[in-house]
């Protein structure tokens, strides 16, 4: 009995080391570091040699959310077998708390750290004031001070953001020119912060340059702080049914995770119903990233090329022009865009260029605010 | 003197021939006057949305998770253990359900849920049972294991699949759904049976159309999962309260030294009763998996396993009351999902005045001042709320049902009826 006792303590006291070990960032303890420098040597017979270690800080959520962290990962990817780098990988706890120190470890071993969302603006910030001889990049914030006219927040802080409000409107023309109930749906993971407003108001208004009239029901799925609205697909899933019951034919997410939700929404929907509706991606091209049952159900994806913006401040880390402030990555350098996989949009593909051409041009000029 | 004797007689003769009514005939009585309020606050402010066969289903659905896990919570406290760590089990039993559910089948992913949840019961078991720990720090314990253990279990298993990531699982089916023929207009080996109440609903009568509506939604497209855990409900009462394992069960949790003094093996029930509870709750996060989102997803629980505690509590400790719990709290979040203008859950605010109201006028009539004070206040800031917005903050249906409880809490202490032993160190042979 005793030994018997003895054994379930080794085993609870197993399971409370567990559970402290279970925030999710194990990438970057050392007991987890050969792995990533293993993997990095098997690559270096291909790639050019470098001796540079990028520590990709990711945001809650974290490598293989099928969106906005996979695009950064995709990106690194592309820089170590192309560049050679080899790169550090973290994720902050799920009350993100740990952000700080997160990005002080991997500034330790790293000459350029990239933090994935504009949650680590502040900690960026602070953390690269005391490490003027690491390069630091912050995905989605502009890292400009301004309150003193707009200079970079630190001389080794890279801001890189996305026009998604031009990448939404070609996707709100592509759902107008689709629908036909007259009636498209958006859903938005987190309002309240500005940034998701500015795919809504892309999206109507490339909605309202086809067709004035079309009605467009808009929800968003929690209100900032909280931002649940980015890891619930069960909600998502629930808005859209309800969105496609009043009639939406057509409904554009820009809610991360939550997204997958709207397609199986979509699955749903048009079983019952018999007449087809749709989901639009967001972030990456989700007609490949979607289960095979619901590819049907993505009619195009509003690219935003995370993966672009980490490889290329990589190269100019590797290239020593790593500049301070703000790059915006919009249609002009294909920073965001449009997906055709699938081929349902293949037959309006002419239009879409041709408005593409004309916000490059200046003609459209396409708002930020809903 | 006669007029006042008569007053004091009246309310009893009526509560005496209120409870003459068969149980089921009166609770219809309670939902049918429920959906006459919101018919009525509808036809106030101007949404359709409160008495919609949609709300009605979402609520339906969304309320089994809740409905589940305060179950579980109910089987763990009537043998004395308090059980915080629902949500660690209900996680534990979100990654086991998609595990199951991908490599054998739903039905199988539906048994993986429980099996998984149980052992979370289980830890939870040994450590305040045999050790003694305090019941809240290894619950505590077990909600901090649960997602570290399932992204632990993704990154060696999820990873592998096609589809699947270190927060993802692979697309995986849900056990299917039934339309109830002639009322909801389910079909019948291909046949398409009459749609009865959605053509009451859509004649757009005063109260009956409404009742109509509600009636569809619950009938229509229900999972074969919700049925089982209204099954499992009903099991789950009659256990507890007419078989002599629920009567040893409760005695562990009202007087564990009396019921070990007559031979019942206090440790051996309280250990059934727990695992139960951790089966249910992990049935819960099955449920979740398969039938709201389809897959796995790390933290998709969302602290529903807390809500599930409050609906336990909100219930009485009572299967029936858990029922009308987890179903009020499911509804703000079923309203809110359709309601893109904010408007009906503004009209929530409405009806939470009358249930106010209505409580202020129960309290004045019992004679308590200080929560007819409370009461009537509290109606008067939600109608002024009411009055000056135009839409109802996002967060609003999500704080429901902690602002239900604690409401529940002020009006109803006197008759809340907790376990007596329920969380109190028992020690085997320990008089």
């Amino acid at each position: 009995m005793k030994r018997l006792v003895k054994l379930l303590g080794l085993l609870l006291a197993f399971t409370l080391v567990a559970a402290a070990c279970g925030d999710s960032d194990e990438d970057s303890t050392p007991a987890d570091a050969p792995d990533s420098t293993e993997a990095t040597e098997s690559t270096e017979a291909a790639a050019p040699a470098s001796d540079t270690n990028v520590g990709l800080t990711f945001d809650i959520g974290g490598r293989g959310d099928q969106s906005f962290n996979d695009s950064a990962a995709a990106g690194i990817d592309k820089a170590e077998s192309d560049l050679g780098v080899s790169y550090t990988e973290a994720e902050p706890n799920s009350d993100g708390s740990n952000r700080a120190e997160l990005l002080q470890t991997q500034a330790d071993v790293s000459g350029l750290v990239v933090a994935v969302g504009f949650l680590f603006a502040n900690d960026v910030a602070a953390v690269a004031a005391e490490n003027p001889d690491v390069n630091f990049a912050v995905i989605d914030d502009a890292m400009l001070d301004f309150d003193n006219g707009g200079v970079p927040r630190g001389e080794n802080i890279a801001g890189l953001t996305f026009a998604e409000h031009e990448g939404s409107y070609l996707v709100g023309v592509a759902a107008a020119l689709k629908n036909e109930s007259g009636t498209l749906g958006f859903i938005g993971g987190v309002s309240g912060f500005g940034l998701i407003e500015k795919f809504e108001a892309g999206f109507a208004a490339g909605a309202r340059s086809v067709n004035a009239d079309i009605e467009i029901i808009s929800q968003y799925i929690t209100e900032f702080p909280d931002f649940d609205g980015f890891v619930a697909p069960d909600r998502a899933q629930e808005i859209a049914g309800a969105m496609f019951a009043q009639g939406a034919d057509i409904i554009y997410h820009a809610a991360g995770g939550s997204g997958a939700g709207l397609f199986e929404a979509a699955a749903d929907f048009t079983g019952t119903s018999g007449s087809k509706v749709w989901g639009i991606g967001v972030d990456s091209d989700q007609y490949n990233t979607v289960d095979s049952a619901v590819q049907e159900f993505v009619l195009t994806s509003m690219l935003k090329r995370v993966d672009v913006a980490v490889f290329e401040i990589t190269t100019a880390h590797e290239n020593g022009t790593f500049g301070p402030g703000n790059t915006v990555y919009n249609l002009a350098v294909d920073g965001v865009g449009y997906s055709t996989s699938g081929g349902f949009i293949d037959d309006i593909v002419d239009q879409l260029e041709a408005a593409k051409a004309d916000i490059i041009s200046g003609v459209i000029e396409v708002p930020t605010e809903p | 003197m006669s007029t006042t004797t008569l007053d004091r007689s009246a309310p009893s003769t009526m509560s005496e021939r209120y409870l003459a009514i068969p149980t089921p005939l009166r609770w219809m009585g309670v939902a049918a006057l429920g959906i006459l309020v919101l018919t009525i606050v509808q036809s106030m402010s101007g949404t359709s949305l409160l008495t919609d066969s949609n709300t009605s289903g979402t609520m339906l659905r969304w309320s089994i998770p809740l409905l589940l896990a305060a179950l579980g919570g109910l089987f763990s406290e009537r043998v004395g253990i308090v059980n915080i760590g629902l949500e660690g089990m209900m996680i534990l039993g979100t990654w086991c359900g998609a595990w199951g559910a991908f490599n054998w089948g739903p039905w199988w992913g539906l048994v993986a849920g429980a099996v998984g949840g149980a052992l979370g019961g289980l830890l939870h078991a040994v450590a305040t049972i045999n050790f003694g720990v305090d019941h809240i720090v290894s619950g505590v314990a077990i909600n901090l294991l649960g997602p570290g253990l399932t992204r632990y279990l993704s990154e060696r298993v999820f990873v592998n699949y096609e589809g699947g990531s270190q927060t993802l699982s692979p697309r995986v089916d849900g056990l299917g759904n039934i339309t109830v023929p002639f009322f909801a207009g389910g079909k019948i080996g291909g046949w398409e049976s009459p749609d009865m109440l959605g053509w009451i609903d859509d004649k757009e009568w005063f109260w009956i159309s409404d009742m109509a509506g509600v009636l569809r939604g619950l009938l229509f497209n229900i999972a074969y999962f919700t049925i089982v855990a209204l099954v499992l409900a009903m099991i789950g009462s009659w256990i507890i309260w007419k078989t002599a394992l629920g009567l040893r069960m409760r005695s562990s949790g009202e007087n564990p030294s009396a019921g070990e003094s007559l031979g019942v093996n206090i440790y051996l029930y309280r250990y059934i009763g727990v695992m139960i509870s951790g089966a249910l709750a992990g049935m819960a996060g099955a449920f979740i998996v398969l039938e709201l989102t389809g897959l796995y997803r790390g933290g998709q629980t969302q602290g529903r396993g807390f809500i599930a505690l409050a609906a336990l509590i909100f219930g009485n400790y009572k299967v029936s009351g858990i029922i009308v719990g987890a179903s009020l709290f499911a509804y703000p979040l079923g309203l809110s999902f359709a309601d893109f203008d904010g408007s009906a859950t503004r009209a929530l605010l409405l009806v939470i005045t009358l249930a106010l109201i209505g409580v202020t006028v129960w309290a004045i009539r019992k004679e308590k001042w200080v929560d007819a004070i409370i009461g009537g206040g509290i109606a008067i800031a939600v109608l002024i709320w009411y009055l000056t917005t135009e839409a109802a903050p996002d967060w609003l249906p999500n704080t429901m049902p902690y602002a239900l409880v604690l409401l529940v809490l002020i009006f109803n202490v006197q008759k809340l009826r907790v376990p007596q032993a329920v969380g109190a160190p028992f020690r085997r042979g320990d008089h």
